[in-house]
């Protein structure tokens, strides 16, 4: 099994942590991710493409091209480059007057785009590709741990384009924690925005402040998500948050390979826990 | 009584999905499960599909709209029965205040980094530091003039 991994520009730079852990745990599976060379910001789906959506839409067609070059599927772990390749390798597919405009553009370069490969998240490997008890069989150690997920917009969304699960009742990360010990605990924000997207400073404060007040109720131990972006919103807005309202919201934000790293025997360095600014050493302690 | 310009409402016809707004009739479904609809009163997809129908560019891409409010979920897109997928709408407006000049400055200094490093977050020493720690390669170039050909 071969793809070509799109680490993207949060989790390559900000959160390697991340990276880290989706290298491992995939080695651990005998998934091959192959690198290629080339590859640019996805680009950004929120700013970037307030700007300019063709030229973001060219750029996004020419990182899809480096791997149709290579012959390989694109897996994304980051839900913000699977949310600007999906949708732009679904529009160029089908629509093909935008894709011979992109492709006037892409001529400048030498590079032309196809059509030929897809575009995934990683989940959508584990699930689909590998099989939930192929993930459970590289279980070591399962963590009896409470989790509450948070699973981000882009993902599930729109599902015409993502076509991952059920956009309204998705399971999918539900069963990934599952498999590697996680009772799964159900919160009443369960698919609340983090609001990060948004340039207004108060909304995706109060939405963020929401979801956490409804994780700290629901008595689970972390906080589990697949979205870098989301984990920016909540790992050092929570501490911001807490501060700010003079509330304790503190709960460790743990990203799904990392967990997956830990319960196949990775240490919390090789999953990079010590980096995060909220610590996790509670819920370590339980599972110690 | 306010005339529909008709002028904007072509202008938002040619960028990309902004052509579905033509097909909005109103009836809402865009709103309700609309988190920043819900968090911020002045925001509602309705109202702003409302004004694109009617041209009301002032109010639209003017300095400060509301727009920029959309958290972008997409739940609306997910929603709407006519296809209007309002949230591709709001980014169209959203090219169109680029344009103008009237975005807010976080837009450009995203195209900027991309311009500048091919990547919307600069990778530094202490990032490079973390990665060889983690046992990771170092970060891959991003092979700029190619960039700067498709981004001029």
């Amino acid at each position: 099994m071969k793809y070509a991994p799109f680490f993207g520009c949060m989790i390559s730079v900000k959160y390697p942590q991340m990276e880290a852990s989706v290298r491992k745990t995939m080695a651990n599976l005998g998934v091959e991710l192959v690198d290629l060379e080339g590859f640019s910001c996805c680009p950004d789906p929120i700013y970037f493409k307030a700007a300019d959506k063709l030229t973001w839409m060219t750029l996004a067609a020419r990182n899809i091209c480096i791997a149709e070059e290579a012959g390989l599927d694109l897996v994304t772990m980051c839900s913000g480059c699977t949310a600007t390749l999906s949708e732009a390798n679904f529009h160029l597919k089908h629509d093909p007057e935008l894709k011979e405009k992109v492709n006037q553009r892409l001529k400048k370069i030498g590079k032309e785009y196809k059509g030929n490969v897809s575009v995934r998240h990683i989940v959508t490997v584990l699930r689909d590709d590998l099989g939930i008890e192929k993930v459970k069989s590289s279980v070591k150690k399962p963590l009896n741990l409470k989790v509450a997920i948070h699973y981000g917009c882009h993902l599930l969304k729109p599902s015409e384009i993502m076509r991952v699960d059920d956009p309204d009742h998705p399971t999918i990360l539900e069963r990934l924690f599952e498999v590697a010990g996680a009772e799964t605990i159900k919160h009443e924000k369960q698919v609340l925005c983090c609001g990060k997207a948004c340039t207004h400073e108060e909304i995706p404060e109060k939405m963020t402040y929401d979801v956490l007040s409804s994780i700290k109720k629901s008595g689970a131990d972390f906080m589990g998500l697949i979205c870098p972006t989301c984990f920016d919103e909540f790992d050092l807005g929570q501490i911001n948050l807490s501060r700010k309202f003079s509330v304790d919201l503190k709960v460790p934000i743990i990203y799904y390979f990392q967990f997956l790293g830990l319960s196949q025997g990775l240490s919390t360095e090789d999953v990079g826990l010590h980096l995060h600014k909220t610590k996790a050493d509670e819920m370590l302690k339980k599972i110690s | 009584m306010k005339l529909v310009n008709f002028k904007f409402r072509h202008k938002l016809n040619t960028i990309i999905g902004g052509d579905a707004h033509n097909f909005c009739y109103q009836c809402g479904a865009c709103v309700g499960d609309c988190p920043a609809a819900l968090y911020s009163p002045a925001f509602n997809p309705r109202n702003i599909l409302l004004e694109a129908l009617l041209g009301d560019e002032e109010s639209l891409v003017g300095p400060d709209s509301v727009i920029w409010d959309c958290t972008n979920c997409n739940t609306c897109y997910e929603r709407c029965p006519q296809a209007v997928r309002p949230v591709e709408v709001i980014i169209a407006l959203k090219n169109i205040s680029f344009e103008k000049g009237t975005n807010p400055p976080g837009v450009k200094s995203i195209l900027d980094s991309v311009k500048e490093s091919g990547r919307t977050v600069k990778p530094s020493s202490l990032s490079d530091r973390r990665r060889k720690e983690l046992g990771l390669k170092e970060i891959s170039i991003v092979p700029l003039e190619e960039l700067k050909k498709l981004l001029e």
